[in-house]
């Protein structure tokens, strides 16, 4: 089933990406034939094979609960667009924008 | 010879011999670096000064610390998705433009314990996401053997630059060939170890399954001395493994006790002849050597582009939320807060980096995870079964390292699926999680044209013996003459 431009704008918006009209029509394009190409696995049974998620087994390695240095909050803002009272400053949320 | 024509085994011997001085050095590949870059533009940050002050350390040094010092004074480049408390990190991306990060990553602390002097931050692909280097957000990079052409990537910065004799060694990124198809088209050396034998602390995460640093040299050798440095667990990377490295080193093997694995899925279609010319006449003359030749199949390999296609750009989709104007690098001023996020990112980040990550949140969106990430998951256990399987036969698998060599400037970038076609001879080691160096094998039509040598998991030391066993014998090429030499 091809990939229709509404569901490569839907999937940008999750993404949080906006495209404007010429860039959905050629995104849809390129995805599309990309996702044709990859209908090849359906060629495979893979009914009785187990996803490999890490190539080498490893246990969650987990340290001790111990308190340790970390980030000074100065360090943490030094690149932040919007430092603010040693927080990250971000547009207001509610009452429909502005600060 | 000049001192920016030496390699990291050589300058370090020199300078922990105090026949060189660490600052001698430094000043000699700048000298280089600046007959050199402004054509073939490796660079996206370069600081002479940090060097020169790092060099002054070095040459400080007591004698006996000094001697301890695997890499002393060697200066080095890193690709720039690698953080630097020193220099900026951009991952090739306007959305990191003038991001200072707060700490390293521990290869580059680990260089820097071991003598070496980072001396810049490399060109690549926008977050490694290419094979070419053309989708830097900053510029392209010129192939040294031919301006005309790509010098591959994503870390084709370190490839030029250790191809324009501009360092010794690069550290690079490997993430479905990112090492080693730049080294091919380099014409340098290029080694992805297995998953999880360097720390990807510091390394700005594009797949967090497939990711991988390593080494470009112009030489094996110098690939070892790097990868011994920067290879071992670090508590910092929870994927990172325990346990000791391979080291072995002895005498080179002889070919005769070498098992050789011939796939037969890396020999045919889709294949520049004069490429497959090349590998034949490879494979003759190990044959020549001693070497068993083995002919083997691994089934599953046309099969790893799609699977690689799917499970790269989902992590990376998801990998990639992080940048979002709110903590750090670049923000798109909006009047509210979703507006902010959109903006930010639409602006921040370029077509091939908004593709993978479209691409990756569809693969991994309501209703299609089974379809996509978990069969692609599953995919990738029949590859890596594949090699198992192959590894009981053969003590090392040889393959050309890419189907073609460098091509031009605008040749593929307008065809995303043509680019993602030509990593197929090197996406497999990722997905399987193996190692894997490429190696040169000659020029063809004055171009380079390496070969990939693949070994089981967590043989790097035997890998390397192979392969350094092949560079002496095989006839190395002149460097190339980039801006007139000496």
């Amino acid at each position: 089933m091809p990939l229709s431009e509404e569901q490569v704008k839907h999937v940008a918006r999750l993404a949080r990406i906006r495209l404007d009209p010429e860039d959905a029509a050629q995104m849809t394009v390129h995805l599309d034939a990309v996702l044709e190409y990859m209908t090849q696995l359906n060629e495979l049974n893979t009914d009785n094979v187990q996803p490999t998620m890490h190539v080498i087994g490893l246990n969650m390695p987990l340290r001790d609960d111990e308190v340790r240095p970390s980030l000074s909050v100065k360090e943490a803002l030094k690149n932040a667009p919007d430092p603010r009272d040693n927080m990250f400053g971000v547009p207001r949320i509610m009452d429909g924008g502005d600060h | 010879m000049a001192i920016h024509e030496l390699g990291v085994k050589d300058l370090a011997e020199r300078v922990r011999a105090r026949e060189l001085s660490a600052s001698e050095t430094v000043s000699a590949v700048f000298t280089r670096i600046k007959n050199v870059e402004s054509t073939i533009q490796a660079f996206l940050h370069l600081d002479p000064d940090y060097a020169r002050m790092r060099a002054q350390v070095i040459d400080q040094l007591p004698a006996d610390e000094l001697k301890n010092l695997p890499l002393a004074g060697v200066p080095i480049a890193v690709k720039d998705n690698m953080t630097t408390v020193s220099m900026p990190t951009t991952a090739g991306s306007k959305i990191l433009s003038g991001f200072m990060s707060p700490y390293n990553a521990t290869v580059v602390n680990r260089l820097e314990a071991a003598g070496a002097i980072i001396v810049g931050k490399t060109n690549l692909d926008e977050f490694a996401m290419g094979s070419s280097t053309e989708h830097s957000a900053y510029h392209t990079t010129c192939n040294p053997w031919d301006i005309r052409r790509v010098p591959g990537g994503s870390s084709g910065g370190s490839a030029a630059a250790v191809a324009a004799q501009m360092v010794p060694a690069a550290l690079g990124s490997d993430t479905g060939g990112s090492i080693r198809q730049p080294a091919s088209y380099c014409g340098v050396t290029g080694f992805k170890p297995t998953f999880g034998r360097i720390s990807r602390y510091g390394l700005i995460a594009f797949a967090s399954s497939l990711d991988q640093i390593g080494p470009l040299t112009r030489s094996v050798e110098d690939a070892r001395l790097l990868y011994e440095v920067i290879a071992g667990h670090d508590p910092l990377d929870a994927t990172s493994l325990p346990g000791e490295l391979d080291v072995s080193r002895g005498p080179l093997p002889h070919w005769r006790d070498i098992r050789i694995g011939v796939p037969k899925e890396y020999d045919g279609e889709g294949i520049d002849p004069r490429v497959q010319e090349r590998y034949h006449e490879v494979l003759a003359f190990l044959r020549d050597q001693g070497a068993q030749l083995v002919d083997l199949s691994l089934p599953h390999t046309r099969y790893a582009i799609s699977a690689y296609y799917i499970i790269a750009p989902a992590e990376a989709s998801s990998n990639l939320a992080r940048f979002d104007g709110v903590r750090y690098g670049f923000r798109h001023p909006a009047a509210d807060l979703l507006s902010m996020y959109e903006t930010t990112r639409t602006e921040g980040f370029g077509s091939e980096v908004t593709r993978r990550i479209l691409l990756g949140t569809h693969a991994l969106s309501s209703g299609y995870y089974d379809a996509y990430y978990l069969k692609a998951q599953k995919v990738r256990t029949l590859i890596r079964q594949d090699f198992e399987r192959a590894f009981d036969q053969v003590d090392v698998i040889l393959t050309p390292t890419t189907p073609e060599v460098a091509f031009k400037f605008g040749e593929k970038s307008q065809d995303p699926l043509q680019m993602y076609l030509s990593d197929v001879f090197t996406v497999t080691a990722n997905l399987a999680g193996i190692p894997g160096i490429s190696t040169p094998a000659g020029l063809i039509s004055d171009v380079p044209v390496g070969v990939q040598w693949l070994g089981p998991v967590l043989q790097e030391g035997r890998l390397l013996q192979i392969a350094q066993a092949f560079e002496q014998l095989w006839p190395s090429v002149p460097w190339p003459s980039v801006g007139g030499d000496l």
